[in-house]
């Protein structure tokens, strides 16, 4: 009974919105019906697809990813350990933050050419500024009398960053890492959109332009599934990371 | 072994200008429990800071074993007032404990003796695994205890340490604080705003006017050494001190 009950409210809502897409999908040559668009997603992505245009896409993703956060990350723990530097930095950051990130992309490509540096380059662009303020407002309202518990005890220099300054600060790191995960999956596609010969936006825009309707919503259904499977991963990451934060009821004062 | 003079301290911010200590000078001996009591707000915690290494001061200094104090100096342990926001949420109470040993390069050993007795010591030997958070507010106070106790300094200074536990155990503690002052020689300054408990604990005790903040008294404890909650307690000296501490903090309320 109680796992029934789990079960619709876990798949109640998609089911409904499957049979919504079924009704009107009918007589729509660019809205093909759910099972045409599952067929087609077979079709297409189970198959060397998946090691041509997906792999290297999520590869790009990654680096881009990781590449950001060491960057937002190192230099947001700079900034705010520092109140001149932040004095000073933080307008030009604000609008930095604010350039959406998608008209880099001619910029990016004059510069770096088409391939993947470029592709790269433009997640980290976008990603790295939530990871960056996030953490200077973390390490900024680190508690002070634990950094005077540091002090009056010899907590100094790596252990202090390590065991102070970042784990005091990753609440906010992860929600900045959090928003960066959905701007970067955008910024992959778009990175593709724009000039290229593969990966997943590559493919999407290819579909649509030889009138492969169905395959083309089956890159869309690829697109949602990868943000859902990527954003669950980062639940049960945070989950570990920030448990102290849940358990100790910071998180709902 | 730490001498205080003509300390000064002057809280600044553009819209505000607290004088909090006027101007206090004593010394503590080496090995000397001496505790320092004062209305709330008259600059304890100040106090105390300052003397740790933890605010600069406007005026005056602060020498530990005849060397002026800049900064936090070693071997000198600290607990605060708001105890429980001085240990580490992501920490267990052990690794809040252990932490400033490791930063001591406490061999492991050695580490986990010294963690075990001094939890132990504070009755909480069983919570050793548990995060800050998942006790009482009188036990993580007795958590910080413990670390500044497993530290072994040469200094312990204490800010009202005992302000959140109940009277039966606020006893204990201040046996546990008597037996370790004693055991380990550990010179101590202990702030507290309650009277009986400064007689019950110093050899010496000063009292602080209120803000703007002089000494009003610095006074001997000629009780006997061996202290006992219950015949020490009683003596009729214990009454007299405690009535003359009492009066001068009334004046020094009636002085603002
Ligand atoms: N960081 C600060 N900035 C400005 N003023 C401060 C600061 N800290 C303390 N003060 C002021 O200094 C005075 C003394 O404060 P302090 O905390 O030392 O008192 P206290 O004796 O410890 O009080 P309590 O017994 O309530 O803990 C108060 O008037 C307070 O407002
Ligand atoms: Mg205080």
């Amino acid at each position: 009974m109680r796992a029934l009950r789990r079960a619709v409210t876990w798949f109640g809502l998609p089911v409904l919105l499957v049979l919504v897409w079924w009704l009107v999908s009918g007589g729509s040559f660019y809205l093909p019906d759910p099972l045409k668009v599952v067929r087609a997603f077979w079709d297409t992505w189970v198959s060397a697809r998946a090691f041509e245009d997906v792999l290297p896409s999520l590869g790009r993703l990654l680096l881009g990813y990781v590449a950001a956060t060491l960057l937002g990350v190192g230099l947001g723990v700079l900034v705010g350990l520092s109140p001149r530097l932040r004095a000073t930095l933080e307008p030009v950051l604000e609008f930095f933050r604010a350039i959406p990130p998608p008209v880099l992309v001619p910029l990016l490509m004059l510069l770096a050419g088409i391939d993947t540096p470029m592709k790269v380059l433009v997640i980290v662009s976008g990603c790295v500024w939530p990871i960056l303020l996030n953490t200077v407002e973390g390490v900024r309202a680190l508690d002070e009398v634990l950094a005077d518990t540091c002090r009056m005890y010899g907590v100094r220099g790596g252990s202090r960053l390590r065991r102070f300054v970042l784990r005091g600060a990753s609440p906010q790191i992860m929600a900045g890492l959090r928003q960066a995960l959905s701007i970067g999956i955008i910024l992959m596609v778009i990175s593709e959109m724009f000039a290229s010969s593969s990966g997943l936006g590559f493919t999407i825009v290819l579909f649509q332009r030889q009138f492969q309707i169905a395959e083309m919503w089956s890159g869309i259904l690829l697109l949602g599934l990868i943000g859902l499977a990527l954003s669950f991963l980062f639940r049960l990451l945070e989950r570990r990371v920030l448990s102290w934060y849940y358990g100790s009821g910071a998180a709902r004062a | 072994m730490l001498e205080i003079s003509e300390l000064r301290k002057v809280y600044e911010s553009p819209n505000r200008v607290v004088e909090a200590i006027r101007s206090l000078t004593f010394s503590v001996g080496e090995g000397e429990l001496v505790c320092v009591v004062g209305p709330s707000g008259c600059g304890k915690t100040t106090l105390l800071r300052s003397i740790a290494g933890l605010l600069p001061v406007s005026g005056g200094e602060v020498r530990l074993a005849g060397s002026p104090v800049t900064g936090p100096p070693p071997r000198m342990a600290v607990v605060f007032q708001e105890y429980g926001r001085s240990l580490f949420p992501w920490m267990t109470v052990r690794q809040n404990v252990e932490l400033p040993l490791k930063e001591k390069r406490v061999p492991p050993s050695r580490r986990a003796e010294l963690v075990a007795d001094s939890l132990e010591a504070v009755g909480l030997g069983d919570a050793a695994d548990a995060h800050p958070w998942q006790l009482s507010g009188g036990m993580q106070q007795r958590v910080a205890i413990a670390r500044a106790v497993a530290y072994e300094p040469q200094v312990l200074l204490m800010d009202e340490p005992f302000a959140a536990v109940d009277a039966q155990t606020r006893a204990d503690l201040e046996d546990l604080i008597l037996r370790l002052w004693r055991d380990l020689g550990v010179t101590t300054l202990f702030v507290t705003h309650d009277i009986d408990e400064a007689v019950y604990l110093g050899q010496r005790v000063i009292v602080l006017s209120s803000s703007p903040t002089v000494i009003m008294e610095d006074l001997k404890v000629d009780l006997p050494a061996e202290r006992d909650q219950l015949t020490t307690r009683s003596l009729p000296r214990f009454g007299e001190l405690r009535g003359h501490i009492y009066e001068q903090i009334q004046r020094a309320r009636e002085a603002r």
